[in-house]
């Protein structure tokens, strides 16, 4: 059942991520003032929409896990909180790739901009703190903890950086086009790019939550053998 | 709802008392930190006032998370921690409590640390100084309730004393900038009614972790 799953879920990522490419690079007309560059936003955005997304199942699979206990939720926020992180860092690289030559710039201090590195810097302590810590269920309800009060503090984090630029001169020439799309086939681009991405997420996050699963059964079987190993010394004993 | 909570901050401030590690930890690195900071950018210029407010910031927040670490470490030594569980108090007194002595410990460090600001940029004492308490008070709140909820990552994992900043300074960020420009802006002479989006924006930062502190700290302070 489960590699039946996992092979559906491979083959739709597949075909709808070529079905992207087509709609993205031919299908798509080149943006008349910024040019081919203008492409990469159907990556960009898909991958910023699926950071966020993770982000969310995080914190809402961190309290699934405070309240519940079992396991599965626990190994569910880890696999989003690292497909998260992957996403998030290709926003800001495709991001940037698209900013040297429209903006003229690698980097700018955009309100955008900077809540999502302080984003990639939050989750990136919570991988830290994963990869540190020991595989048991004190790190568990602290990468929970760690999750929810994460996620509340997004809206903060935007609000503050919103103000804190407002207050500060404005260093871009131009505002980012992003609203831009009057063609009709670039906003059916964009749609499938998205369902695309996200169903390559859904993917990638099966993919890595049975990882986490068969790990945890690993750890309980070696646990038993453990234990079995102790009964049989004692025995011969 | 708030029983045992006296009788714990008074257990840690009495500790305090006779010890006076933290308050040493604290105003040596703050100090420390404040002597960089000058040396850095230099003691004077136009934007002094923005220079003080930032120095104030980092001392704060790099004494406070490792004074919160230090005061967790000795818990668990002690078996403290373990005892207070025990105990029939409530997870959020014992949170609330704990809170509360990081507050005044942080507060106290940050007594120290303005009074050597003024020294070394130069600064008035007068309403200025007076206006930055408030903002001052706001911003370590945040500060206290986010280190006090995490900082029992530091007996957990290996790193863990390392680890806490990592964790606390991003999530601290929208605090951080209210409090720096809101206490810049006062350092230069504004009135305090110039920075209400900030001071409102730190009222609600507070409030939102105080309280998502007290609800989650059980969650944190178990052991299996």
């Amino acid at each position: 059942m489960k590699g039946a799953v996992s092979i559906a879920l491979a083959a739709a990522s597949c075909l709808s991520m070529i079905a992207a490419l087509f709609m993205v690079f031919v299908y798509a007309p080149t943006e008349a003032e910024q040019g081919i560059v203008q492409r990469i936003f159907y990556f960009h955005l898909p991958c910023a929409w699926v950071a966020f997304l993770s982000f969310g199942i995080v914190a809402v699979a961190g309290a699934l896990y405070l309240w519940l206990g079992h396991r599965i939720w626990d190994d569910l926020s880890y696999a989003a909180a690292e497909l998260g992180m992957l996403f998030c860092t290709l926003v800001l690289v495709t991001g940037s790739i698209w900013a040297k030559p429209i903006w003229g710039t690698w980097w700018t201090w955009d309100s955008r901009l900077t809540t999502t590195f302080i984003l990639w810097l939050l989750y990136g302590g919570y991988l830290l703190l994963r990869a540190f810590g020991e595989d048991n269920q004190e790190i568990a309800r602290y990468a929970a903890v760690l999750g929810i009060i994460g996620v509340l503090d997004v809206p903060v984090i935007i609000i503050s950086v919103r103000l804190w630029r407002t207050i500060h001169p404005a260093v871009l020439l131009t505002r980012q086009g992003e609203h831009g799309l009057q063609d009709p086939r670039m906003v059916a681009a964009l749609l499938v790019s998205l369902g695309a991405f996200t169903l390559v997420f859904v993917w990638l996050l099966w993919l890595r939550l049975s990882t986490l699963r068969l790990r945890a059964r690993i750890g309980g079987l070696r646990k038993e053998l453990a234990l079995l190993e102790v009964a049989g010394a004692g025995a011969r004993r | 709802m708030l029983e045992g909570f006296g009788p714990i901050v008074r257990k840690d401030l009495r500790l305090e008392l006779r010890s006076g590690e933290s308050t040493v930890a604290l105003l040596s690195l703050s100090t420390l930190i404040l002597v960089v900071m000058v040396l850095v950018f230099g003691p004077g210029g136009a934007r002094r006032a923005e220079v003080a407010a930032g120095a104030l910031w980092l001392a704060l927040i790099f004494a406070g998370t490792m004074g919160s670490t230090r005061a967790l470490v000795a818990e668990r030594e002690t078996g403290c921690i373990r005892a207070l569980l025990l105990s029939p108090v409530e997870p959020g007194t014992i949170y609330a409590a704990k809170l509360s002595v990081a507050m005044i410990f942080m507060a106290e460090a940050g007594a120290g640390v303005l009074l050597i600001l003024v020294l070394f940029f130069n600064l008035e004492f007068g309403r200025a100084l007076l206006s930055l308490i408030p903002v001052f008070l706001l911003g370590i709140l945040g500060l206290a309730a986010l280190c006090t909820l995490l900082a029992t990552v530091s007996g957990r994992v290996r790193g863990g004393a390392m680890l806490l900043p990592v964790l606390v300074v991003p999530l601290f960020i929208p605090a951080l900038i209210a409090g720096s420009k809101a206490s810049a802006a006062v350092l230069s002479g504004q009135p305090l009614g110039s920075v209400i989006t900030w001071i409102k924006l730190l009222c609600a930062f507070d409030v939102l972790f105080v309280a998502a502190g007290y609800l989650l700290f059980e969650h944190v302070i178990l052991e299996d």
